[in-house]
């Protein structure tokens, strides 16, 4: 290798046609302004004028070509260097793929005592205890856990209410610290509990096994109740509470919660993220409502289109902007992940936003009754009664028969957008995903049609606004370089 | 503009534009419109049929011929840069032990 690895010229001043185009792509932000993209997703911002310059080889401008030259979008001829650090760039991006599987889902039940509106699952009184994972699935789905590569190992409870199943959940941590022993791997364990059945038994044994809380808070008490029901109409005040409790016991960062914009919630960005810092909860993950189960339905939240999800979003990026501004230190999660993309050579690894896809390769879920799906959202699209991203049973299915199956590998190929229509070309392909499992359920196959797509609509939607912010705002672009090593 | 049916058309010469460039901007531009392409002896002719009547014909043709245009630089972007984007692409995978995988699969 270090015999292909030329020096770079020492001169920095380049004459017309000195240069050539590394691969690139570009996306108009505006009509007279582009952002250009390399492989790997580093960025320079340029007119059209001096696009078409760099592209004739007459640009003058010896600032301009130093900048595209930094970022890898411009050559040398002759030079090695640069091809060489996009390959190795472009294979850190890459590397989780041999390591797949961090994340094990854990659907321990499916009771719950809450009727949320927007719930995606088939959800089942407290009473049916059938509903229920036992020992023995539970066991088969950590023995075929432990068989992912990845040195890191993340098992997070789900339902239902997975707390209503609380001896499992016990069972399970000890069974995988057991078996662990003889792994080595960097096990983490978390709960997504909508608290309400928190109690000190609960919060002893976090505190005992190193416990991760996560939970949802939609906003403000009205909102956050209206949307998620439960006996007494005292969800809001339940959550609160049980992250007062978590905080207390636990430590501020032992606790995260998760939001769900529903229509109620749009015109509210300001007040959720206020609620948020009102409790200490220094992250905010601003998420759209997924197009499955019960929230298509009437009432059940999902009535808004991409548009007026981008105005919300944009108006709870400001407000939390605003307030680092003022000197509170908080992060808009999803804008944290694409900064990772976006001004680091690492990839997150988010489901949602990674090719080929993270079904199966960056998560695997355990449903109840052993039913192994290549996502969550796989999960709750089977509880409709579409079962194509069912990929095997616990109890008769061997590791590679639920890693090397079709029901995993086709939608993995026929998503990847680095051959999907439309993506191929896009400047944001190194920062988006293929996400096939919404495809699957919105347009009826793993690619849909992007220009049609309401996932590509959305996120070329919040790259283009990070994008413009970091172009125009040096203080944003501060805070997404902060955010980027979250 | 024929305003009953709302059909737009735009001609463009074929030995400025390539029949592909046309066929990218018609997809990229299906959630506004849907485009008939008719290859005639020296020029494409694109007939669009807008979806909505929120945009102005002048604005439809504007993006239009404003897509086909960058999709013309993007064609050459990526055919002046394919070489050096394989020679990425090999670098990038060359030790990943896929290359021995398949040998000792074969």
């Amino acid at each position: 290798m270090s015999s292909m690895i030329k020096l770079e010229r020492s001169a920095t001043m380049l004459a017309p046609h000195d240069w050539q185009l590394l691969p690139m792509r570009f996306h108009r932000l505006d009509p007279d302004s582009m952002v250009l993209t390399n492989l790997v997703g580093e960025h320079e911002f340029v007119t059209s004028g001096e696009l078409h310059d760099v592209m004739d080889g007459t640009c003058r401008d010896q600032e301009l070509l130093a900048r595209l030259r930094a970022a890898h979008l411009i050559q040398v001829p002759g030079e090695t260097l640069p091809a060489e650090l996009l390959a190795i760039k472009l294979r850190t991006r890459m590397r989780r793929l041999p390591d797949s599987t961090g994340l094990h889902i854990f659907v321990v039940s499916l009771r719950c005592e809450h009727t949320c509106r927007y719930c995606q699952v088939s959800r089942q009184s407290s009473a049916k205890q059938e509903f229920d994972m036992t020992e023995e699935t539970a066991g088969r789905s950590l023995e075929l856990a432990f068989r992912s590569p990845s040195p890191h190992m993340k098992i997070e409870f789900q339902g239902g209410e997975p707390l209503l199943n609380f001896p499992l959940i016990r069972w399970i941590t000890a069974e995988a610290k057991r078996m662990n022993s003889g792994y080595g791997k960097d096990l983490a364990f978390v709960i997504a509990t909508n608290l309400a059945l928190l109690d000190d038994e609960i919060l002893d044994f976090c505190a005992a096994e190193d416990v991760h809380i996560s939970t949802s808070l939609d906003g403000p008490r009205d909102l956050h109740n209206g949307n998620r029901r439960r006996p007494g109409q005292d969800s809001w005040q339940q959550a609160v509470a049980g992250i007062e409790r978590v905080q207390a016991r636990l430590g501020p960062d032992r606790v995260s919660a998760l939001m769900t914009t529903t229509e109620a919630s749009l015109g509210r960005a300001a007040e959720v993220i206020d609620t948020y810092a009102d409790l200490g909860l220094r992250a905010v993950f601003l998420r759209p409502i997924s197009p499955y189960g019960f929230a298509l339905r009437r009432r059940g939240g999902a009535n808004y289109d991409v548009d007026r999800w981008l105005e919300f979003y944009t108006t709870g990026l400001d407000r939390i902007v605003e307030l680092n501004r003022r000197g509170l230190p908080m992060v808009e999660v999803y804008a944290s992940i694409i900064a990772t993309k976006m001004l680091t050579n690492s990839d997150p690894g988010y489901v949602d936003l990674t090719s080929p896809a993270g079904i199966g390769i960056g998560a695997l879920v355990y449903n109840y009754d052993g039913d192994i799906y290549a996502s969550d959202e796989g999960r709750m699209l089977a509880e409709m009664g579409d079962h194509t991203f069912r990929l095997g049973n616990v109890h008769d299915s061997s590791y590679a028969d639920v890693m090397l199956s079709e029901a995993l590998l086709n939608p993995l190929s026929q998503s990847l957008t680095l051959s999907a229509p439309m993506c191929t070309t896009c400047a944001f392909e190194p920062y988006c995903g293929a996400d096939p499992v919404f495809h699957h359920a919105t347009a009826g196959d793993f690619t849909g049609h992007k220009a049609l797509s309401a996932f590509c609509r959305r996120n070329m939607g919040v790259f283009t606004l990070l994008l413009r912010r970091m172009r125009d705002d040096p203080y944003f672009r501060d805070l997404m370089r902060r955010w980027a090593q979250c | 503009m024929n305003q009953a049916k709302r059909e737009l058309t735009l001609t463009f010469d074929r030995a400025a534009v390539d029949l592909d460039a046309l066929q990218r901007s018609a997809y990229a531009m299906a959630a506004d419109v849907t485009v008939d392409i008719r290859v005639l002896s020296t020029e494409y002719v694109c007939t669009l049929f807008p979806r909505g009547h929120e945009a102005s014909a002048d604005e439809i043709q504007h993006r239009f011929r404003s897509e086909v245009n960058d999709q013309i630089l993007r064609a050459r972007i990526a055919k002046e840069t394919e070489p050096l984007r394989n020679l990425v692409f090999a670098l990038a995978f060359s030790q990943t032990g896929l290359v021995e995988a398949e040998g000792e699969a074969g």
